[in-house]
Parts: structure tokens; C-alpha cells; sequence
């Protein structure tokens, strides 16, 4: 046990060090930036960079977490638990993967812009501070710093109208969001007079939520909705990753994603643990809505980059039906969930980008097909991403799945899990396409990587995210205990057994 | 051969061997060359048949429990354990399976001519998945191996099959993962009020069967969905439209195995899981009585259909429906003469309709049509292939003294007391039968020999022989001597209805065995 007075300047900085490194790492390659920026080889050094500065960030990440740091007195502005933790150590994990992805990626399409790292490490501080905000005004100036670092990554294929039309859209719907947020966090500090979570928390404990609680509470959920892209706020989202750079669409998918569902999970089971009955219906709609549309659009998706946009509305619904029961085993199936999520899209959107002819905007069923007889091994590694986003036997999703229909139905919502898995059964019908193009058509006359290799730094990122999938999924009793043991840290009650923490 | 076997501590080892052999064949057959795929998928899957063999010493079936488990944590604070277990049906299903396996790798010797090396591997992937279905007693188990079961046949039939095979083979996954997500869903809704009861959350199957009682209120809607799983699967009358599709498109083998076992998966889960887990809905007036109406539109709606299939693959395809509308009446007569018989029609059905699509499948390796019309008066050109196809077929039509007889004639039997009209009207089914299967024989073996084409034709190669002899001896033996099988599975179906009536079985004419080695 590590106690950390969080009031004082130096508790905080020990409290904040894997956040403030990774904002000296940002900085550090601006430096680089300055004195080298003219070619592709100073864009490598900028993301070598960057990957470098990541290390001591998870280093110091890691003592914390070892050395079990927690808060000396009253929490205070930032989280120090497990759950926090297990938050950084995820958006580090997608963060690192993004710049690896990037590096093959940026150089084929001939973008020389090594400021695109420090913009990278600049959103990941953004979400960290988002995931680990014990107060408010942490969670919209965390989400600030992210945002606005990933509207002009959206827009950074300067050539492509596409990338500029999806900057601009991003921009505009996300400063609404913003001002949805912003407004909310105004109404509940107005309900409460606080704006710390637990702050909140203790006010509202026991008791019903007051009209203007209320109204802050929904603001805010549209606000986050915005951000995690649940319908019916999902406008934005197809475009927008359609648009952007493929690797900034998976980082998009995965890293803001996550810092959304961990800021939200956060919120809805700090600050209002006790307005369940208030929060749920909302939750199952905005859940049943993404999962409904999310899966039903993809259907007709022609481009494999939308169809991965819809499938990541539909993940959103997923998410929000897992963090709908409330109980610590809802928070672990959100975190778990994530995880499988988080390593799945990465390696899809990174086999994506290396399947893209210059412009993968253009990557369809037909450029997949015969995959099997040129690249074997990248087939293969689509097909367990494809079954993983499905939720399949043997696959780190499908632990995900379990888990988040173990906490619905521990929780006695039943309809809810079956609407899951309907709608869970609705998205085989767009996954499996890509499987039988990869499998059992025929190989066009061109090859779909055109000549090229998949680079090392991908092919690397790719392998590693897809061992991990297909050994968690057969052996995923640890990572299950310890999710269960990291939503203890934010949800203490129900006892020690899975039954008693399930209710 | 008892002594034998527990000298060697068989019964320690050998499910776990058994489940685990296949997918430790599948490395040396990818990293050896293509032309040796086929030897050592061979090699692989006599030893599986070789060593499941002694189960039929070992498994002692007498009590009707399950013998031979063991269970091992898995992910032990959620409940989850690798716990195998085996009796009398699953027994009978694994050798079944371990049975066709070989004469599967023999069949599809010449027939499969690209990517060997995946396709065996895809055969041995599944069946680590069949057996695991069998013997799994830990219902998370269960689900696993169920749904792993589907990518190997998933990519059988669309990566070998005919010309439609993309259709079928996604048509075929959809289906089947329609009805097992909301078994996961009742599984899991099973366990937590299963839990909530007794403060233990497991998957184990004794565990929820002996406190299923707790998932009262939930109970008709878990049975539906346990269910619709089985169905689907099995698969009763509407939800059959997967199948025709999936047994034309897929390779012989695909049919086969399709056919033979995966299709039984269906049925050994109405008598494992949902009658046991909820005998008073599935007892109560309205299941039954769907149920049994289901399963008698089943065998005369299957049995119609495939007199008029111009495509011989097709008339054995819908003949499956009609047959497995047999098990779903003998399971829900719910005596232990109908189940004795639904089960004997499982492994019966097994053999005859696997023997038949090898046929099939023989037949177009060397013309490569399967139009019935292409043929005629072949008997002349092959005499060895028409008699065994004779004896086949004859099997399937259910002739005295072979084995497609025993099972209907027990299910008829002991269905007759309970629902004599519904049994009255399956009885049919058997008619129908022999007309779908003669008038096929006529038009392909007999008639005039008027096409140039067929007097080319060659007969059964010493490897074809070496497929069919196998399921021949088991359709004679079955026919003629069925008692060692009958007493193996007659306490399973004691627990059985026992299970369903609530108490035990003395209406029926035979009694419950009570020594070993009666």
C-alpha cells in the first residue's frame, strides 16, 4: 500500500507521473520536429520517438499499480485504484499499437508529418486523464486535450477531400458534444454543489436524484454518447473513420472508445450508484438502439472500413449492456470486454490498412478474396479478428461476451442478453463474408497488397495482438479474475464470491 | 478385455486422449507435405477408432449415470471446468463417430484434390469437436465444443463443395448459431438461478440437473431455447431448410459426417439436456403434443419431399429429415421401447445414410452428376456397387434383418400405447420410404441401360469396398443381433423417461436390468 496525499503538489505529480511523461514525450518529439521534418526517415525517428516515451510512461504506470497507490484521505480530482490502472495500461497498450501501425502506413501514402506522433501522445494523455477523472472538470479538460488532438489527426491526409470533409465533421459534431457535456457537468454541479465523483456520490447516496441531477446526468450521457458513438448519436462515425487515416480510424475505434466507456463507467458507478433505477432504462436504450442499427447497417456495408465503423457502434451497444447492471461484475465485463475489443480492432484496422491499394477507402469484399492462397498468414489473421468481433468459442471476444451476458443475466435482465445475442447472430452475416472471400473465392488478377510487404513493425503489432486474442480465449481464467478483482477497486460491494457481486 | 484395459488404466486416460489425439494430428499433417495429408489423417483416425474401441468393455452402462468422468477447473472462479463424462448414448455416439472417421479420410481420397493438407486438418479439428459434444458434462464445455464443432464443417463445405457451397455453408453457420446463442443465454440464465438457490455458481451438469428446480419461473422459456438449439440442429420440420442445402453442397464426406453424427448432436441434446434439465414443461400437454406433431409432419413431409428429388443426394438429404422425425417421435413417446428405439435409430440412420451418401458420392466421382435421370441399368455394368447399394437402401427403407428395422419397429412400438395417432400416421412414413428409396433403385440400377455414358462405368475400387464393408457388417450385425446395443442403452432410456414421467418407468413391458453382463 502505497498512500498518496493527493491535496499536495507533489502527490499529485507522483499520481499523475504515466500522464505527465506521456505529455513529455509529446513535447519531446515536437523538439525532434523542429530540427527534422523534411523526410520519411525523420517521420520514423518522430515515431520512434514516441514509442520510446511511451516506456517510461508505462513504467511509471506500473509502479503505481505494483505499489499499490491509493488516496490518502478523500479522493481528490484524480482516481488512484485499480481501475484507473487497468484504464492507462489499456489506452498505452492501443496507443502503442496505433504508432506501430502507423509507421508502414504514413510511409505509403507518402504523408512526411512527424508531427502526427506527438499529436498521437498528446490525445493518449487526453484520454488518460479522461479514464482517471475523479472530477468533472478532469474529465472535460482530459477529453478536451483528446479531442481536439484527434479532430486534426482525422484531417491529417492533407490531399484526400475525405480526410478534410471527416476533420470537419468530427469537429462539429464533437464541440456539440462538448457543449452537451459541458452544460451536464453545469447542471449536476447545480444539483450538488460538487463536481468531484465521489463528492457527488455521497450527496446523492441513498437518495433520489433530483429533477436537475437529472437533466445533468442526460446531458452528460449525450455527450459521452457522442464520443463513444452510440446511436442514435452515431452520425459522425462512419464518415469520420471512412475519412481519416486507417490507422487514426482504429485508434479512434479502440482508444477513444475506451477512454469514453471507462470515463462512463466511472461516472454512472461513483457518482450515481444509487440512481440505478434511474440510469438503466437509458442505458438499455442507447445499448439496444447501437446494436440494433449498428449491426443492421453494416449489413449492407460495401467498404470494409464502414462496415468496421458500424460493427464499432454496434461494439458500443455491447459496451453499454455490459456496464448496464451496475454491479462490480458489469464494471469487469466492461473492462474485459474492452481489452478483447481494443486488440481485435487494432489488429483488423491494421490488416485494413495494409490491404489498402493507396486509398483504402476502396478495400471491398472482392479485395479480400483468394487472401488465403497469397497471404496465408494475414487470412488467417483476419479470420480471427472477424471471429473475435463475432464473439466466437476459443476467441479472446467471445471471454468478452461471456462475461458482459454473465453480468445482464446475474443482474436478471434477461431480454437484454437475448437482444445481445440476436443481434450478436445479425453481425455473423457481415463477418463471415470477409472469411469466405478470404477462404473460398477465388484470387482476383491483382494482388491485394499490390506487390508490397506488410512491414515489420505491423506484421509484428498484428501477430502479437492475435496470439494474445486466441490464448486468452482458450485460457482466460486470470484475466477474468483479475477484472473482477480491478472493478472491485470501484465498486466494493457484494462480498468476495461472483455470485454475490454478480446481484 | 476388461482386465486388459484396467491394467493399462484405460479408462483414466481415454476421453481426454481421445478429444486431444485429433488436434495433435493436425500438426504433423500441416507441416508435412500435401501428398501425405491423406496418410496421416488415415493413420490418425484408425488409432482414435482403435483406442475407443475398448469404451465398449470399460463404460459400465448398467446404472445409466455417467461413468468415466473427470473434471479438471478451467476457469474456476466463474464455475467452468473441463469435466467429461460418458453413458450408454454418448457411448454409442462416440463410436459411431470414431467408427465413420477413417472410412471418412478413405472416401474422400481421390475426391479431394486441393488444399489437402486443410481439409484433413478440418476433419480432425472436428472431431475433437463431435466427441467433445458427447461426452462434455460441463455446460460451458458443452457450448464450446458445440459451436467449434461449426468452423471446421463451416469451411468443408464452402471451401470443397459444389457449386452453391458459399450459400450453403453461410446459410448452414447462421442457422445453427441462430438456436445456440440463446442456449448460451439459457445456459447461462440456468446457472445464475441455479446459483441464487444454492450459492454455487457451476456449470457442472449433475450440479444444474439435480437443482434445475431453482429456474422455475424461467423454465418454459430455458426449455424453449435449449430447445430451438436441439431442433435446429436435429432438424425438426421447419427449421429444416438448412439442410438440404448444406448435405448437396458440401463433399461426401461433409454429407456424411453431416448426416451420421452432427445431425444426432441435435437429438442426444433433447435426451441430455432439455427434457432432463425441464422434464414438466416438456412433459406438459402442449410441447408434447407440438413436438410429436412435429416430428410425424417431419417424416411424412421429409419422406414426400424426397420422391420427387430429381437429385439422388437430395432424396437422401430429405430422407434424413423423415428418419430423424423417427428419434423425435420415439424421444417424445417418452417410453423405453420408443427411446430404446429413438437411439437405435440414431446409429442405425448413422450407418445406413452414411453408406448411402458414399454411394452417392461414388457414383458421381465417376459420372459427376447426381441427376437420377442420368442413370439406369447400371446393376449390369456394376454389379458390387448395386448390391451393396441394394442392401443400403433396403436398410434405410427399414427391411426386417437389417438395422433400419429394429429402431423404427421399437419406436413404433412404443409409441403405439401413448400416441396411437400420431404413430398411426408415421407408420407411413415407412411406406413412403420404400417407395422413395425402390423407385430410386429402379431408376438407377435397373431399367434399360440407355445412356452410353454409364456402360463405362467401373465398378467399386478395393479402397471403396474397404469404406462400404465396415457399415455393411454394421447394418447386418445391427439387423440381426441388436441386443449388446439395445442392453447398452436401455438404462440410459430408463433414466431417461423416468426423468420425464417423475418416477419410475413401470409401465413398460421390459424390465430395468439389474446385473452386469445381462
Amino acid at each position: 500500500m502505497m498512500p498518496i496525499d493527493l491535496q499536495t503538489p507533489s502527490g499529485v505529480t507522483l499520481a499523475l507521473l504515466p500522464e505527465i511523461l506521456v505529455c513529455a514525450g509529446a513535447m519531446l518529439v515536437l523538439m525532434v520536429n523542429a530540427w527534422k521534418h523534411h523526410t520519411g526517415a525523420d517521420s520514423r525517428l518522430a515515431g520512434k520517438v514516441a514509442l520510446a516515451s511511451l516506456i517510461p510512461a508505462a513504467a511509471a504506470l506500473a509502479w503505481l499499480w505494483a505499489g499499490g497507490a491509493e488516496p490518502e484521505g478523500r479522493p481528490f480530482m484524480v482516481a488512484l485504484d485499480g481501475f484507473r490502472f487497468a484504464s492507462l495500461a489499456l489506452i498505452l497498450i492501443a496507443t502503442a499499437a496505433t504508432i506501430l501501425l502507423s509507421f508502414g502506413y504514413l510511409e505509403r501514402e507518402g504523408l512526411i508529418a512527424p508531427e502526427y506522433y506527438s499529436l498521437l501522445l498528446f490525445a493518449a494523455s487526453g484520454m488518460m486523464f479522461m479514464a482517471g477523472a475523479e472530477d468533472l472538470m478532469v474529465l472535460f479538460l482530459g477529453l478536451e486535450v483528446m479531442s481536439v488532438s484527434v479532430y486534426v489527426l482525422a484531417g491529417f491526409n492533407r490531399g484526400s477531400i475525405f480526410s478534410a470533409e471527416a476533420a470537419l465533421k468530427y469537429f462539429l459534431v464533437g464541440a456539440f458534444a462538448s457543449a452537451f457535456l459541458l452544460y451536464g457537468i453545469a447542471l449536476l454541479w447545480g444539483a450538488t454543489g460538487q463536481t468531484g465523483l465521489s463528492g457527488i456520490g455521497e450527496r446523492l447516496a441513498g437518495g433520489e436524484l433530483p429533477l436537475m441531477g437529472k437533466l445533468g446526468l442526460g446531458l452528460l450521457l449525450i455527450g459521452m454518447g457522442f464520443k463513444v458513438a452510440a446511436v442514435p448519436f452515431h452520425m459522425w462515425a462512419p464518415d469520420v473513420y471512412d475519412g481519416s487515416p486507417t490507422p487514426i480510424a482504429g485508434f479512434m475505434a479502440t482508444g477513444v472508445k475506451a477512454a469514453g466507456f471507462l470515463a462512463l463507467v466511472r461516472i454512472l458507478y461513483v457518482a450515481v450508484p444509487d440512481a440505478a433505477s434511474t440510469w438503466q432504462p437509458v442505458v438499455a436504450a442507447l445499448a439496444v438502439a447501437s446494436m440494433v442499427v449498428g449491426n443492421l447497417v453494416a449489413l449492407s456495408q460495401r467498404s470494409l472500413k464502414r462496415m468496421l465503423a458500424y460493427s464499432s457502434i454496434a461494439h458500443a451497444g455491447y459496451l453499454l449492456t455490459a456496464l448496464w447492471p451496475g454491479t462490480r461484475l458489469g464494471a469487469g465485463a466492461v473492462v474485459i470486454y474492452l481489452a478483447a475489443y481494443v486488440l481485435t480492432t487494432v489488429a483488423a484496422f491494421g490488416i485494413l490498412g495494409v490491404l489498402g491499394k493507396g486509398g483504402e477507402r476502396d478495400v471491398t469484399l472482392d479485395s479480400v478474396a483468394g487472401l488465403s492462397k497469397r497471404h496465408p498468414w494475414l487470412a488467417f489473421a483476419l479470420t480471427v479478428c472477424m471471429l473475435s468481433l463475432l464473439g466466437f468459442p476459443g476467441t479472446f471476444g467471445f471471454v468478452g461476451k461471456w462475461a458482459i451476458l454473465s453480468g445482464v443475466v446475474g443482474a436478471r435482465h434477461i431480454l437484454l442478453a437475448v437482444i445481445l445475442v440476436v443481434t450478436s447472430l445479425i453481425s455473423a452475416g457481415y463477418y463471415l463474408p470477409v472469411i469466405m472471400a478470404a477462404y473460398m473465392r477465388d484470387a482476383g488478377a491483382e494482388d491485394p497488397l499490390g506487390g508490397r510487404r506488410f512491414d515489420r513493425a505491423g506484421v509484428v503489432t498484428v501477430a502479437v495482438a492475435i496470439t494474445v486474442i486466441l490464448v486468452l480465449g482458450v485460457l482466460p481464467g486470470s484475466v477474468l479474475n483479475s477484472a473482477i478483482e480491478i472493478a472491485g477497486t470501484l465498486v466494493r460491494t457484494g462480498g468476495s464470491s461472483l455470485v454475490g457481486i454478480g446481484r | 478385455m476388461t482386465a486388459f484395459l484396467a491394467s493399462i488404466g484405460y479408462n483414466g486416460w481415454i476421453l481426454h486422449v481421445l478429444l486431444a489425439l485429433p488436434l495433435i494430428g493436425v500438426v504433423p499433417l500441416v507441416l508435412a507435405p500435401a501428398e501425405r495429408a491423406k496418410r496421416i489423417a488415415l493413420a490418425v483416425t484408425l488409432v482414435e477408432f482403435i483406442l475407443s474401441v475398448g469404451l465398449w468393455w470399460s463404460v459400465e452402462t448398467i446404472s445409466g449415470t455417467l461413468q468415466l468422468t473427470s473434471s479438471t477447473p478451467w476457469i474456476a472462479a466463474w464455475g467452468i471446468s473441463y469435466a467429461v463424462g460418458i453413458d450408454g448414448i454418448s457411448l454409442m455416439m462416440v463410436l459411431l463417430t470414431t467408427l465413420l472417421m477413417p472410412l471418412c479420410v478413405l472416401g474422400s481420397w481421390n475426391y479431394i484434390g486441393q488444399k489437402e493438407r486443410g481439409y484433413y486438418a478440418m476433419l480432425l479439428t472436428l472431431i475433437t469437436g463431435v466427441i467433445g459434444v458427447f461426452v462434455a458434462t460441463d455446460l460451458f464445455l458443452f457450448y464450446v465444443f458445440w459451436e467449434v464443432m461449426l468452423i471446421p464443417m463451416y469451411f468443408i463445405i464452402g471451401i470443397w463443395g459444389g457449386k452453391n457451397r458459399l450459400y450453403a455453408a453461410i446459410k448452414f453457420f447462421i442457422f445453427t448459431m441462430a438456436g445456440s446463442l440463446l442456449m448460451l443465454v439459457a445456459i447461462l440464465a440456468l446457472a445464475w438461478s441455479v446459483a441464487a438457490k444454492t450459492g454455487t455458481l457451476s456449470f457442472d451438469y449433475t450440479h444444474l440437473l439435480a437443482n434445475a428446480g431453482a429456474a422455475k419461473a424461467l423454465a418454459p422459456w430455458l426449455f424453449g431455447a435449449f430447445a430451438l438449439a436441439f431442433a435446429i440442429k436435429v432438424p425438426i420440420f421447419p427449421f429444416h431448410t438448412w439442410l438440404p442445402d448444406a448435405h448437396v453442397e458440401a463433399p461426401t464426406a461433409g454429407s456424411v459426417l453431416l448426416a451420421a453424427v452432427l445431425l444426432k448432436m441435435g437429438t442426444y441434446g433433447f435426451l441430455r439436456f432439455a427434457v432432463p434439465f425441464f422434464p414438466s414443461v416438456a412433459a406438459s400437454p402442449f410441447v408434447t403434443n407440438l413436438m410429436l406433431v412435429l416430428a410425424v409432419v417431419g417424416i411424412v413431409y421429409g419422406a414426400l419431399v424426397a420422391m420427387v428429388q430429381p437429385d439422388i443426394k437430395k432424396l437422401v438429404a430429405y430422407s434424413s429429415v423423415s428418419h430423424l422425425g423417427f428419434v423425435m417421435l420415439g424421444i417424445w413417446a417418452a417410453t423405453v421401447q420408443s427411446v430404446q428405439g429413438a437411439i437405435m435409430v440414431m446409429i442405425g440412420h448413422g450407418l445406413s445414410t452414411g453408406a448411402l451418401f458414399f454411394l452417392v458420392g461414388m457414383l458421381y466421382e465417376r459420372r459427376h452428376t447426381r441427376e437420377i435421370s442420368a442413370y439406369g441399368g447400371i446393376a449390369k455394368v456394376v454389379p458390387v456397387f448395386s448390391l451393396l447399394f441394394g442392401i443400403v437402401a433396403l436398410s434405410s427403407i427399414g427391411l426386417p434383418g437389417l438395422n433400419g428395422f429394429v429402431g423404427e419397429f421399437l419406436v413404433l412400438l412404443g409409441s403405439f400405447g401413448v400416441h396411437p395417432v400420431s404413430t398411426g400416421i408415421a407408420t407411413t412414413g415407412v411406406i413412403f420410404a420404400a417407395a422413395y428409396l425402390l423407385w430410386a433403385m429402379q431408376r438407377i440400377l435397373f431399367n434399360k441401360l440407355d445412356k452410353r455414358e454409364n456402360e463405362a462405368l467401373t465398378d467399386l475400387s478395393g479402397r471403396e469396398l474397404a469404406v462400404m464393408l465396415p457399415l455393411i457388417l454394421g447394418i447386418v450385425w445391427l439387423g440381426l443381433y441388436p441386443k449388446p446395443v439395445l442392453l447398452k442403452i436401455q438404462p440410459a432410456a430408463f433414466k431417461y423417461v423416468e426423468s420425464v414421467r417423475g418416477g419410475p418407468a413401470a409401465l413398460d413391458l421390459v424390465q430395468r436390468p439389474q446385473e452386469p453382463g445381462r
